[in-house]
């Protein structure tokens, strides 16, 4: 918590004999972060891979071809499989599939090449359904040209010009006029001409075929009935190959992956002709594991040294280390920067901030509920990775927000308890007045608490931005040391505190006009302590650094976001639920009294409205309780920079060691 | 306080949200369209082009601070 996990280098060296039982353990072990072999020199060079690392990859290759071919999709497995027995039948397998695979594959393409051939014949007859003609008399003159299409003139009278000796047969297609003409072939040309000046001419060729267009067209649908019939048979017996294969498919894929990772490692080592070093990074409590290990699988003949030496800070792998509940917070950690070794890792402490701002802002009972709905089932959903982090985070941030909606007394912008409004009374839907917790009167109704919501989230915006800049203060005392320390961080924690004791005394004052009393001490001591701040601020930084003390009031501002985010969504809320029960509800107070018509219209509003103010829900509390970490607290101490902790290793899904 | 005053007041209060807005949303059009940019070439500044995008968004808020001094102080 608070500090990631400490890291010990080990250096790891041996004879080359001994490089694959030590690659598979560090492989299984799963506990070493690597550093990259760069810097080749005389006796060391980056190594090569194990023999067998081409043949891997290539079946690797093949299978994931195969796979997607076939669609295969991951899914947890039933059963997983013992590499010990796969790889005994892991050549044959992926041979055997391939050949059953491809030749169904060429199939279903050629297959989908003819339907398509055919396809094409089928609307290139259509037209000459509307001439009274076989298909074979428009082909086979020697001294005759044909000449079909669609044509919406009348063109008789200038072919006549040209020839008297013409046929010219018209018809009907689809309601446009087409027709085929049959010219001799030495008025071809002219003919030719003529048409192409007229804009309505589409030609359509006539298909090498014989027949009656009606009977073509017959034949030609039932043979792409049957093409079909049989490219759906393929089909299924594909379909029946991956359900066959899937659990096989995915466990070769694992399997292939393991070894290629494990064949293509000495790429990372130091190797001179007879031995090998590996560099690398173990968590300190992981190093005794590490070192038993190895000296068992390789008969103590590894030579391995954990060095306590100091490295550079920005080659130490970071591995965040949260409890259980904070640790889906470390995504939004590592979204912003991985942080670096000497840091604070913020994790745990945006694991309380987060959700609650995020429920301060949010605040409705109802939206909650939902929302941890749908968390839940994106959880159940995505088992691990990201989106199973941010369901989690969504998930506590929900059921704070069903919390702070009792407190706010709201159910989709609906009044939860009775209360007072303006001197009149707004009837709840639990038809009982909140009760009063300590000292509290339940419900706090949002709009109505404007002002005192407003000074309770600045006063949170403070303590945040105040703890950030205690954070700060840590960090620079043990990277610069506590000069440093002050004059960056101390210098601002002053003037924050002056400067709001100063602003509480004096906007009281403001407010109700009166003059400031200049000897009060807390008004005097906290205008003293902010000008300290200021001067160490400037001893430290330089005369510059005053160009930042507004951002520190922007800072706090900025939290007021938690109160406007609040009121938007209780207001669009409140909105959508008094629009839709007038609609519901004539004035006259009589119930469906505009009839069934706008009620359903009311029914409408009421359910996009809140689907809306749902999704804006989600986004908006989040975006904005995201932005509050990042920009006005993440600022006041953070760094990052680090490089994440990658384990040389593989979270094996499908097969067992 | 009379109507007119009152009045005067709720116009400022409005205009105080209002063109803050509207100068939020300016700021929001650069960030958003290069966010965009930058998501069709990866797909992973999805998060970072989001949050980039509701940055200006403070602007607005200080409008309504000042909104809600005037609504309140005066």
């Amino acid at each position: 918590m608070l500090k990631p996990t400490k890291m010990t280098r080990v250096m790891i060296a041996g004879t080359k004999d001994l490089m694959e039982p030590a690659i598979s353990t560090l492989h299984r072990l799963n506990v070493l972060h690597i550093s990259d072999y760069s810097e080749e020199n005389e006796d060391f060079k980056i190594g090569r891979p194990l023999k067998n690392a081409s043949r891997l990859s290539e079946h690797l290759l093949s299978l994931r071809a195969i796979s997607n071919q076939l669609g295969v999709k991951e899914k947890e497995p039933a059963l997983k499989q013992s590499s010990g027995e796969l790889p005994s039948r892991i050549d044959e397998k992926i041979s055997e599939l391939q050949k059953e695979v491809s030749s169904r594959f060429d199939d279903l393409r050629s297959i989908e090449f003819k339907i398509k051939e055919k396809e094409d014949l089928v609307s290139s007859i259509k037209p000459f359904f509307g001439l009274p003609l076989s298909l074979d008399d428009y082909e086979g003159y020697e001294t005759l040209k044909v000449f079909t299409g669609y044509i919406d003139a009348d063109i008789e009278p200038n072919i006549s010009r040209i020839t008297d000796k013409y046929e010219l047969i018209t018809g009907e297609h689809e309601k446009r006029k087409i027709f085929a003409l049959f010219v001799p072939v030495a008025f071809a040309d002219d003919v030719q001409k003529l048409l192409q000046e007229e804009r309505t001419y589409v030609e359509f060729k006539v298909p090498g075929l014989k027949g009656n267009p009606p009977v073509l067209l017959d034949e030609l649908t039932k043979e792409i009935a049957i093409l079909k019939e049989k490219h759906a048979s393929i089909k299924s017996e594909l379909e029946n190959i991956r359900k066959e294969y899937s659990e096989f498919i995915m466990a070769a894929d694992e399997y292939l992956s393991v070894e290629t990772q494990k064949a293509e490692a000495p790429l990372r080592f130091a190797t001179s002709p007879n031995a090998f070093i590996i560099d690398g990074w173990v968590p300190s409590r992981k190093y005794d594991e590490i070192e038993s290990e190895l000296q068992k699988s390789t008969g103590g003949l590894v030579y391995l040294t954990g060095l306590e030496e100091e490295a550079k800070e920005e080659e130490i792998p970071i591995e965040l280390e949260n409890p259980g509940p904070a640790k889906p917070f470390e995504l939004l950690i590592n979204t912003f920067a991985t942080p670096k070794y000497g840091e604070i890792d913020p994790a745990s402490l945006v694991f309380i901030t987060f959700p609650l701002f995020y429920a301060i802002m949010l605040g409705d009972v109802g939206y909650g509920i939902l929302i941890a709905g749908i968390a839940v089932v994106i959880k159940n959903k995505f088992k691990s990775g990201g989106l199973n982090a941010l369901a989690l985070i969504l998930f506590l941030s929900a059921v704070l927000s069903i919390l702070l909606g009792v407190i706010y007394g709201e159910f989709f912008g609906f009044p939860l308890f009775n209360v007072e409004v303006k001197g009149e009374m707004e009837y709840g839907l639990l038809g009982i007045a909140g009760p009063a917790i300590a000292g509290i009167h339940i419900p706090v109704h949002r709009f109505e608490s404007v002002q005192s919501l407003l000074l309770i989230t600045l006063l949170i915006g403070i303590v945040h931005i105040f703890l950030g800049l205690v954070l700060g203060f840590r960090n620079i005392t043990i990277e610069h040391g506590l000069k440093h320390a002050i004059y960056e961080k101390g210098s601002w924690m002053m003037i924050l505190l002056g400067g709001v004791a100063a602003i509480a005394k004096l906007m009281p004052a403001l407010m109700s006009k009166l003059p400031v009393q200049s000897s009060d001490p807390v008004f005097v001591g906290g205008v003293g302590l902010a000008v300290i701040g200021i001067i160490l601020l400037i001893k430290g930084e330089g005369f510059i650094s005053i160009m930042e003390i507004p951002t520190l009031l922007s800072n706090v501002l900025s939290y007021a976001r938690i109160l406007a985010i609040g009121l938007s969504s209780a207001g669009i809320a409140l909105a959508v639920n008094t629009l839709s029960m007038k609609l519901f509800i004539r004035p006259d107070g009589v119930l469906l009294g505009g009839g069934i018509g706008l009620a359903l219209v009311g029914v409408l509003i009421l359910l996009i409205g809140h689907l809306i103010n749902l999704l804006l829900g989600i986004l908006g509390p989040g975006l904005h309780s995201l932005r509050l970490q990042y920009v006005e607290f993440f600022t006041k101490f953070y760094e990052g920079g680090g490089n994440k902790y990658v384990p040389f290793g593989y979270n094996r899904k499908y097969t067992e060691e | 306080m009379d109507p007119t005053q009152a009045g005067m007041v709720a116009v400022g209060a409005g205009l105080a949200v209002g063109l803050a807005g509207i100068g939020a949303g300016l700021g929001e059009q650069a960030i958003g369209a290069a966010a965009v940019g930058a998501m069709a070439e990866d797909e992973k500044f999805f998060g970072k082009g989001l949050l980039m995008t509701v940055i200006p968004e403070s602007i607005v808020i200080f409008g309504l601070v000042v909104a809600l001094i005037l609504l309140f102080v005066f």
